[in-house]
């Protein structure tokens, strides 16, 4: 290759170079420009034996996986129907069906409300949570022991959208798997029930790192068990600095109206 | 686990072959990943899967490398960086004491760099 004539591309407004030597190409773009490989055609013709020495490309994209894929997909259907969904997760038992159950009596009438619930094997959430005035759809996993993004892409087909502003996805049971499927939510709410120990956020930080909201849940039992509060929070704080904190109970109805105030200016910025 | 690095390769290579064909590669020299010290993937699972899905490719022996980018968090009462790589997962800043939740770098799973001939 006759690197002489090869003359450096110096426009600042392109978002590649080709070393003129080497004959590497930088791209900062995510997809390769059109005019760099007319670039690499060019030098491809110039050069007598039809090759070029070996050609690098920075490319820094991000790898996504199926569910990144479909993850993002759903995201953009809900921002695209004015919905908030939020993604509920916590260990077995925290507390997610009866917040949900309060909070559809509460909260729903005013505000639109449609639920998709996971669970291993049973419809009994579903059932929990059937209300006249909001949508629900139980997604049965199985031996899943996660929700993923294809599952809620499927279920939100099934139920009607038309005016919801928040839905709310109950996770299964479960710390751990949950903390790498993205189903899409704008919202990723994990549980902590006072009935667990205060140490959870230091034994599982993955999830407790990914939330947006903590729930600090079942707080009426709180004394009875000597589960300290403020130890908890303080946990919660170091893993997730930028998580909101809210303590409520779904059986007193302490701290509800934290939780309800927290929907609303969900709903009211779509 | 291997699950996940399965299915980032495959995206991986769809990519790596996107790109040798834009560039009339005869052959896929070099393939660099960029991955974060807290991304939770596994190098080893990822050089395995690589192996594995490049098979009878374009990309079929060339040299897989991994580029480890620490994590670096930002302080925002100090309005400075410093380094997250140790204690797991908790970020205290080591001139103010806070805790600290702005991971700059330190979760990528990305294509860094292709070399082709
Ligand atoms: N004391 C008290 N008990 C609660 C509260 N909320 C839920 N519980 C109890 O905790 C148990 C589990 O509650 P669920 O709402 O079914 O928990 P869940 O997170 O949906 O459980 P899974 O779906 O199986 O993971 C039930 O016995 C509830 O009555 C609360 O605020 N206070
Ligand atoms: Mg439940
Ligand atoms: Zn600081």
């Amino acid at each position: 290759m006759n690197t002489e004539t090869a003359t450096p591309k110096e426009q600042s407004d392109e978002t590649y170079s080709i070393h003129p030597l080497s004959g590497a190409a930088t791209v900062a773009a995510r997809t390769l420009s059109a005019p760099l490989s007319a670039e690499i055609n060019a030098a491809l013709d110039a050069s007598p034996k039809g090759e070029v020495a070996v050609r690098s490309l920075d490319l820094r994209i991000p790898l996504l996986e199926k569910n990144d894929i479909l993850a993002e997909r759903n995201r953009g259907y809900f921002l695209g129907r004015g919905l908030a969904a939020l993604n509920l997760v916590s260990s077995p038992g925290a507390g997610k069906t009866t917040l949900l159950e309060r909070t559809l009596d509460e909260f729903a009438p005013q505000t639109k409300c449609a639920v998709l619930v996971g669970d291993l094997e049973t419809d009994n959430d579903g059932n929990r949570l059937r209300r006249p005035h909001a949508p629900v759809a139980q997604i049965t996993t199985g031996t899943v022991c996660h929700l993923d993004a294809s599952m809620i892409a499927r279920a939100a087909q099934s139920i009607d959208l038309a005016g919801v502003k928040i839905l709310f996805i109950e996770n299964v049971g479960n710390l751990v798997c949950p903390a790498s499927f993205d189903l899409g939510e704008q919202v990723r709410v994990v549980l902590l029930s006072t009935t667990e120990g205060e140490d959870k956020p230091l034994k599982y930080p993955p999830i407790f790192k990914s939330a947006n909201l903590v729930l600090l849940t079942k707080v009426d039992v709180a004394d009875a068990l000597g589960f300290k509060r403020e130890v908890a929070v303080e946990n919660i704080k170091r893993i997730a600095p930028q998580a909101r904190i809210i303590q409520l109970s779904a059986r007193s109805g302490e701290g509800m109206a934290d939780w309800y105030a927290f929907l609303r200016t969900l709903a009211g910025a779509r | 686990m291997i699950m996940h690095e399965l299915g980032m390769m495959e995206s991986a290579l769809a990519l790596v072959q996107r790109y040798a064909t834009e560039q009339h590669a005869r052959r896929v020299e070099r393939v660099v990943l960029r991955i974060g010290t807290l991304s939770g993937v596994d190098p080893e699972s990822l050089r395995f899967a690589f192996d594995v899905v490049s098979r009878g490719t374009t990309a079929e022996g060339a040299s897989f490398e991994i580029e480890s980018i620490p994590a670096v968090v930002f302080c925002r009462s100090c309005q400075k960086e410093f380094k997250g790589d140790n204690g797991g997962f908790i970020f205290q800043c080591p001139t103010c004491g806070d805790f600290c939740g702005d991971l700059r770098t330190g979760k990528e799973i990305e294509l860094g760099r292709l070399e082709f001939s």
